[in-house]
């Protein structure tokens, strides 16, 4: 996607500069809400990042189910701290991609395809608090400047296409600073984790997760080079192996917890997990999702991942697939016959293998699980008479 | 200072990515005129411009008022294999491929993937999907609306798509949500209700 390169590219230019010492920390922390912002050039960033928070509001992108959104901020307050979290405002958005960001003046971005891959709780709040922890720590300030003696990053930011959410994905995010500040965040999101009472593991397991998906996708195209190797967008931050490591041996020497939260996470994001899978299955990215589905069964295929795991065979269609993804709804059925949509999948997968007799009976089983669906009249023209 | 070289060089990619000239031609109101390869005749309405720049090799696009008010897409003669739209310039990923033996639900998806790619959006809903016909062939009519991300609006558009001797053929409408969808779509319907077909004639089969 030319709006994820363009980022990318950007966001390696950007993260390249040198590290800033930080500031004395003589002043209020950005994580009081009493904080205000310091000097002409901060100020001026604020102003932009206030426009940008007011088009974020009325963006068609907004997941504004209250639940939700209360939910990711019960995590975030419970990591960083109940005095700490009112900081931040936090906004969920409908964008498949792994990443969240916040910017200096506590907008905080969420995208959907982070709330997809967290697993649990834990790890939720491995990337809610290591992105507080740049905001803390006014990384994303201490870049701005940098860029700022360089040349001027806003008209920078205006090349970004994709508009204003990409945009700030480039101010503030997880793939946006250098290493000294992404370690800084990262132990950051540990001491977080910690004190909150998660298990310190979750802070490895997530980029391990994402770095494995990464792979996998660069696996299965030939053109990116593979991560670590002088890729882009692996040097342009830090989720190298060396990373899990400090992150484990770290993790170790903090008090252990078996708490991640699996099971509330599970049950807070449920009803939209379904459009979520949708957005990521429908992204045409089969490597980087079959890895991810099989990360979320763990062996353990529930009706949900083997539905979607099946839409993601037919897609492809490759010699071997239908049949493959006939199998998955098969099982996805067994698994929840009230799963409407997976007799849908195995009808059409059946008509596509020209056994047409019981393709035609699947759809007319979809068509009683889902009365009300919009391709009703399509369906039931498919499940008649009607050939190819 | 690698940041002006890359300025300069993201400037030309994303300059490359755009149509170098595209022009308009006003479609005239009589007659029928030849869409999209020749592949198909439509009466075009009053007011109408048929652009030079096209999505892909096998198509056309008529405007009235501008492809941001309103824009109608004729595809005709799309073969096995191939996407529905050129692959944006700066893309990671291939488009989503038509193939021949794609079920009528099939070619919803290949259009609403190819779409959410193009668009980098993921706030793309298929409404009703029904059987209809283009020119005298079965067809899927399906309804959809989408918002981009640059945009703070939702748009509305209608599509019908056959596939005919293994190629597919579809008319695609989409306008702002907001008052010009309404106030063009029945137009459109009757426009593509009277829409011709004219596939190549029928190969021997491979």
């Amino acid at each position: 996607m030319k709006r994820a390169v363009a980022i990318l590219a950007l966001a390696a230019a950007l993260a390249g500069g040198p590290a800033r010492a930080m500031q004395p920390a003589t002043h209020i922390l950005p994580s009081s809400t009493a904080y205000q912002p310091q000097d002409a050039i901060e100020k001026g960033l604020w102003l932009e990042m206030d426009e940008a928070e007011r088009q974020i509001r009325g963006s068609k992108f907004l997941i504004d189910d209250p639940e939700l959104n209360a939910y990711v901020k019960s995590v975030l307050c419970r990591a960083v701290g109940a005095d700490k979290c009112g900081a931040a405002r936090v906004y969920l958005i409908r964008t498949p991609q792994f990443n969240a960001a916040m910017a200096p003046n506590g907008m905080m971005l969420v995208w959907s395809g982070l709330l997809l891959r967290a697993r649990n709780e834990a790890e939720l709040a491995t990337v809610l608090g290591h992105e507080f922890a740049h905001f803390e720590q006014q990384h994303s300030l201490q870049s701005f400047r940098d860029i700022k003696a360089k040349s001027d990053a806003m008209t920078w930011l205006g090349f970004v296409p994709g508009g204003v959410i990409a945009q700030i994905g480039l101010m503030g995010s997880v793939f946006r600073f250098n290493r000294e500040m992404e370690k800084r965040a990262d132990m950051s999101a540990l001491d977080y984790l910690s004190t909150s009472g998660y298990d310190p593991m979750a802070a490895s397991q997530i980029w391990e997760q994402f770095r494995g998906e990464m792979e996998a996708q660069a696996k299965a195209d030939k053109t990116l080079a593979q991560p670590g190797e002088g890729s882009e967008f692996f040097s342009s931050h830090p989720n190298t192996k060396a990373r899990m490591e400090y992150l484990r041996a770290a993790a170790r020497r903090k008090a252990p917890s078996i708490d991640n939260g699996a099971e509330r996470y599970r049950a807070a994001i449920a009803r939209w997990w379904p459009r979520l899978i949708e957005d990521q299955v429908k992204l045409n990215d089969f490597a980087a999702t079959e890895y991810l589905l099989a990360g979320m069964a763990r062996g353990r295929w529930s009706a949900d991942l083997l539905y979607a795991r099946a839409e993601l065979y037919r897609a492809r269609g490759k010699a071997g697939d239908l049949a493959l993804a006939e199998r998955f709804y098969r099982q996805s059925a067994a698994a929840d016959p009230r799963l409407a949509e997976s007799w849908k999948g195995l009808g059409l997968v059946l008509l596509r293998q020209g056994r047409d007799a019981e393709g035609r009976r699947m759809l007319r089983r979809y068509l009683d699980h889902a009365p009300e669906a919009g391709d009703r009249a399509m369906i039931a023209a498919m499940a008649g008479d009607m050939a190819r | 200072m690698r940041l002006v070289p890359l300025a300069i060089s993201l400037l030309a990619l994303v300059g490359a990515a755009m149509p170098l000239k595209a022009e308009w031609k006003a479609l005239a109101s009589k007659g029928d005129v030849a869409v999209a390869g020749k592949l198909m005749l439509a009466t075009p309405l009053a007011g109408w411009n048929s652009s030079t720049a096209q999505p892909s090799e096998r198509s056309e696009r008529w405007t009235r008022d501008g492809l941001a008010l309103n824009e109608l897409t004729f595809f005709a003669g799309v073969r096995d294999g191939e996407a529905l739209y050129f692959k944006p310039f700066l893309a990671d990923k291939d488009l989503p491929k038509f193939r021949s033996d794609m079920l009528p639900t099939e070619l919803v998806e290949l259009f609403e993937n190819s779409n959410r790619a193009i668009l980098g959006s993921s706030v793309f809903t298929i409404g009703k999907v029904e059987p209809s016909m283009l020119g005298k062939y079965d067809a899927v009519r399906f309804a959809y609306s989408y918002a981009a991300q640059d945009e703070g609006l939702t748009r509305r558009g209608e599509a019908v798509a056959a596939i005919v001797e293994g190629r597919l053929y579809l008319v695609n409408f989409v306008a702002p949500a907001i008052h010009y969808f309404d106030r063009d779509i029945a137009e459109i319907r009757q426009l593509i209700s009277t829409l011709q077909l004219r596939p190549p004639k029928a190969l021997p089969a491979r």
